[in-house]
């Protein structure tokens, strides 16, 4: 007996409010991807000063199948009538991918991300909505003073020391996951790969207006945190490929052609070098610093062609984009 | 008429001024200064005069992209039949703008001035850019005395035509012949001193032109068929090899097989062969991946006048 398969592209199941009419003000969007606090204290805890300030609101839960059982306390929630949407992703997928899942639902023209545990107090959430709506298109939250463990701190210096070149020094914590943002900044920010992480700097370099704001940090985040060889490595592969992304996807042969030519120098610096010792007489046909040498220049050879055809697809993907944002037009009618 | 600007608050009022007295009223003009992200108070100024003088549009960018995007934006949004560029820093002179048309009406896609007396820095700016002038000229075929003059006219067909991007700029001529088959001259234009500000250019460049330069080169020559650009760099690389493995058979032949050379020379043949093969795949997924977008070009082709219909 076969099953009939059937594939279907359905949207991710959903429990919760059904859309309503009314648009709130404000979505707040939790990403459950990694050591997620209890979520009924944590919304309790971050919607008590929406509620104050009077500002409509929804929160919108996103988690892969793994943390269902998390999600459950949210039920009762919801039962109470509180503004929870709770969204289900159907295969495990990385916090970049529950981000835009969730976005895909965000019915405010202001979008807050929080992640499911807790970096900043709960006071902050008022200021960072204040600086969108003072016309930044995306405040982030920046943990000062700052209390952690050394571990973290070195982590944190680390970071910055990484990305500081790419922001000149305008964002201070970029790992901070609670963001206020303009739901069109979002619409012309793609989001792909693990780069929600760096949303700040995306955002920096598609030209829009960001800010950060000074929060009080949770005393629960001045935790010492270690993670495992594998987390760090993905973050530093993170880095390398948005280091790449901002300065040279339109130009990928000023990053081959530099590590190449670097590459190629050097090996017919030594091949002429060998050439010389041969023309003095001295055999070379035995010496491994040949090998070295012909390897060196191949590497080099290698990396330019290679940012060779990158400029060849730019070139011919030129016709699909512009590679310029406007900000305003000032023109008669 | 497109003018990039950044940074040129106290020159745009200036500019305007000498466009509206160069233009006239004799042709229809409009003026479409493009703000690169400035960050005084250029886009104040621009909007201002804007408001006097309707024909003066501004477009902002949202941040400092560079003179290549800025230009690209001012060609969206210019919408004349012929489209003008020059500087934003009074260097050129809008004078010689009639001229430039003149000489587009004679049948040409695109028109360079070149800057004769050039009020520049001699080492700084005069030398780097006749090498990079005789450089581009060698590479591309395309023998244009002065790139980095901005004061160009191109037809309206040439610039739907053209994808600016990266630094592009600076090589607008051979790109525009390389993919769009421009026809293209060039006559002598006025250059004054600056007189505001200071210039945004450095010698810092020099890394980053010759990469370009590559860019160019291979766009220009190798667009049609990067695979024989590549074969050729393969053909290369198995001469280095063959020569590599005569010298093996030769000191085998002439040594004892015991000699550290009967195994460095075929391992550095065989790197030369590897190298080879690498470039041959390179150059055949370069022949796929750009298959499609050629298709695309082809079919964004416009039917002949006439054709349509």
């Amino acid at each position: 007996m076969s099953e009939i398969g059937i594939v279907s592209f359905l949207p991710a199941p959903q429990r919760g409010a059904p859309p309503a009419l009314d648009r709130p003000a404000v979505s707040v969007v939790v990403p459950v991807a990694e050591r997620p606090d209890a979520l009924a204290e944590l919304y309790e805890e971050y919607a008590a000063p929406l509620r104050r300030s009077g500002r409509s609101f929804e929160f919108i839960f996103v988690a892969p199948p793994y943390f269902a059982a998390i999600l459950r306390p949210l039920d009762t929630l919801m039962e109470r009538g509180e503004p929870i949407r709770v969204i289900q992703t159907g295969r495990a997928v990385g916090e970049t991918a529950l981000l835009r899942t969730a976005l895909l639902q965000c019915r405010a023209p202001l979008v807050l991300t929080l992640p499911a545990y807790r970096q900043v107090t709960a006071d902050a959430i008022d200021k960072l909505l204040e600086g969108v709506e003072r016309g930044a298109d995306l405040v982030v939250a920046c943990r000062w003073p700052r209390h952690d463990a050394w571990i973290n701190r070195l982590q944190s210096r680390a970071l910055r020391l990484a990305i500081d070149p790419l922001t000149q020094g305008r964002i201070h914590d970029a790992a901070c996951g609670v963001r206020a943002i303009r739901r069109e900044v979002l619409q012309e920010i793609p989001l792909y790969g693990d780069f929600s992480r760096f949303l700040p700097l995306l955002a920096l370099h598609n030209g829009f207006s960001v800010t950060e704001v000074p929060c009080r940090q949770h005393t629960r985040d001045m935790r010492g945190r270690v993670y495992g060889p594998g987390v760090y490595l993905r973050r530093l592969i993170d880095l390398l490929g948005l280091f790449f992304l901002l300065r040279f996807t339109e130009k990928p042969l000023r990053f081959f052609g530099l590590v190449g030519s670097t590459f190629a120098l050097s090996g017919s610096l030594l091949l002429l070098w060998l050439l010389f010792q041969r023309i003095g007489g001295q055999g070379i046909g035995g010496r491994p610093l040949l090998i070295l040498s012909v390897l060196l220049f191949i590497l080099g050879i290698q990396s330019i062609a290679l940012g060779l055809i990158g400029e060849m697809i730019v070139h011919f993907n030129a016709a699909r984009g512009r590679s310029y944002r406007i900000k305003r037009v000032a023109s008669p009618g | 008429m497109v003018v990039p600007l950044f940074n040129e608050e106290e020159s745009v009022a200036l500019l305007v001024n000498s466009v509206r007295d160069a233009l006239g009223t004799d042709v229809a003009w409009e003026l479409v200064l493009v703000d690169d992200g400035s960050r005084d108070g250029t886009a104040r100024i621009a909007t201002a005069l804007g408001v006097v003088d309707p024909r003066v549009r501004l477009v902002s960018l949202a941040r400092n992209y560079g003179q290549t995007q800025a230009m690209q934006a001012g060609f969206d949004a210019a919408s004349g039949e012929v489209v003008v560029s020059m500087d934003g820093d009074l260097q050129n002179d809008p004078l010689d703008i009639p001229r430039l048309v003149a000489m587009l009406e004679q049948g040409y896609d695109l028109v360079a001035g070149y800057r004769v007396r050039r009020k520049d820095r001699f080492f700084t700016r005069k030398v780097p850019s006749w090498v990079a002038n005789r450089l581009i000229a060698w590479l591309t075929g395309v023998s244009i005395r002065d790139n980095g003059c901005s004061l160009k006219a191109y037809r309206r067909e040439l610039i739907d035509q053209l994808h600016l991007y990266s630094d592009m700029h600076r090589f607008l001529p051979a790109v525009a012949a390389a993919t769009a088959a421009a026809r293209i001259t060039e006559i002598p234009v006025r250059h004054h001193p600056r007189r505001f500000g200071k210039s945004k250019y450095g010698l810092s460049r020099i890394a980053k032109i010759l990469a370009d330069l590559l860019t160019i080169k291979m766009i220009s020559s190798f667009r049609e068929r990067p695979l024989s650009l590549f074969g050729r760099g393969a053909a290369g690389a198995v001469a280095a090899g063959i020569v590599v493995l005569i010298a093996w058979l030769d000191s085998i032949a002439t040594y004892d097989v015991q000699h550290a050379r009967a195994y460095v020379l075929p391992t550095v043949a065989l790197l030369w062969i590897t190298l080879a093969c690498y470039l041959l795949m390179l150059g055949l997924i370069a022949e796929v991946a750009l298959q499609k977008s050629r298709e695309e070009e082809r079919d964004g082709l416009r039917p002949w006048p006439g054709d349509a219909g």
